[in-house]
């Protein structure tokens, strides 16, 4: 699948990780911006029954967002493993992605918080609603 | 990080009584309402089944998501107030621009967040819809088909194509696969395992499937993944229907026809 052109301009290096590498653990503190450029993710959540997967990405796609949109130092929202195979990831600027954000209108930053705490939120309700429906 | 820039946006004030409706699923409308005072209950409502979101208080926004769209799609959910409110709506045709303008790696992470929160909403409108629906609600729920005629699982051998409905547009590909077995509520779809590989087949993914049946009619369903299961160089999948046309239902509907 094609990467946005507009991420390799942010990238500041890159990772190689094994399959099953913790890349993001939940509840930890870090607002690192991740890209898949080769494999796929697997985002994880903590639940009663054990750790449950809740999405999966793939080349192109960005995580790590929500801590870093979010801001004020926010815990990470889920665990994010590398999947089966090869995985290579980019790591994107921060220095550069806090420039962009923190020149932007704090109306229009609340408007983007607002959306990644939604995401937050929804993961959550997702496991919820599959442990219930387990 | 410092506020360098400060819009004002065309704001007022509105008042809601307890129970009243702020927006409603599937209105047109770009107005983005924060929470002055009281609690305001984010609802889906799927197949007349009220799947409640979040409740929220002061200091939220709601309304947001309709912003990334860019108004060309409908509201995802409804707003109702759960107590007397004072909401703060803002046309943000001022932030409209902002955001135009903003760094595109910004707005890509905005427009990925916003696809991941809609694939979300879409797989829990699912968890809890099939719960609380039983098969005989299912069955009275195909307003067209409600008679007491039959229909059951057909075993065919169809190929498919298909796309993944809830991925970025730019990383869609259309793939193939064999419709193994069909019903009026959804099919069984077997799959090479390298599919895998082009787009992620998680459960609650949406897909467009199309195929031809043996009587040559055309047959396009939106479905929803809810099962999936590996076999020995192939992976079964279990699909359900999202939204099945009236056109679609008939096709089905005859082709099921014992």
């Amino acid at each position: 699948m094609p990467i946005d052109p507009v991420v390799y301009e942010y990238i500041a290096s890159e990772v190689e990780c094994p399959a099953n590498q913790i890349i993001i653990e939940e509840g930890s503190k870090g607002d690192w911006v991740y890209v898949v450029l080769e494999g796929q993710v697997k985002v994880k959540k903590r639940t009663p029954k054990g750790l449950i997967v809740v999405d999966t990405l793939s080349e192109g796609e960005i995580f790590g967002e929500i801590a870093f949109l979010e801001g004020e130092e926010a815990d990470r929202s889920a665990t994010v493993m590398a999947a089966e195979g090869s995985v290579r990831l980019g790591i994107l600027n921060k220095e550069l992605l806090i420039k962009h954000y923190s020149t932007m209108s704090p109306t229009l930053r609340a408007i983007i918080k607002s959306l990644a705490l939604k995401v937050r939120e929804t993961t959550t309700r997702i496991c919820a609603a599959l442990v219930a429906a387990n | 990080m410092t506020d360098s820039k400060e819009i004002i946006p065309t704001t007022y004030r509105l008042r809601y009584k307890k129970g009243e409706q702020i927006f409603k699923q599937n209105d047109f409308g770009i107005s983005i309402y924060k929470i002055l005072s009281g609690k305001v209950l984010i609802f889906r409502e799927c197949d007349d089944v009220e799947v409640p979101i979040a409740t929220l208080g002061k200091g939220s926004i709601i309304g947001e998501m309709i912003f990334f769209l860019r108004a060309t799609e409908v509201r995802s959910a409804s707003a109702r107030a759960l107590e007397d409110s004072e909401l703060e709506v803002t046309h943000p045709i001022e932030i409209i621009k902002e955001y135009g303008a903003s760094a595109p790696i910004l707005k890509l992470m905005a427009e990925q967040t916003l696809n991941r929160l809609t694939r979300m909403n879409r797989f829990i409108d699912r968890l809890i819809v099939n719960k609380q629906e039983k098969p005989e609600n299912l069955r009275s729920s195909l307003s067209l088909w409600k008679s007491n005629r039959r229909f059951y699982r057909k075993k065919v051998n169809l190929t498919c194509k298909y796309a993944s409905k809830t991925r970025l547009k730019r990383s869609s590909a259309t793939l193939e696969g064999t419709i193994r077995n069909i019903s009026m509520t959804g099919l069984g779809l077997e799959i090479d395992p390298r599919n895998e590989g082009a787009i992620p087949h998680e459960i609650g993914e949406v897909f467009q499937i199309e195929t031809i049946l043996p009587n040559g009619k055309e047959l396009k369903l939106l479905c929803t993944l809810v099962r999936s299961s590996k076999g020995r160089g192939y992976i079964s999948l279990g699909m359900t229907y999202l939204d099945l046309s009236d056109e679609a239902r008939k096709i089905l509907g005859f082709f099921l026809l014992p």
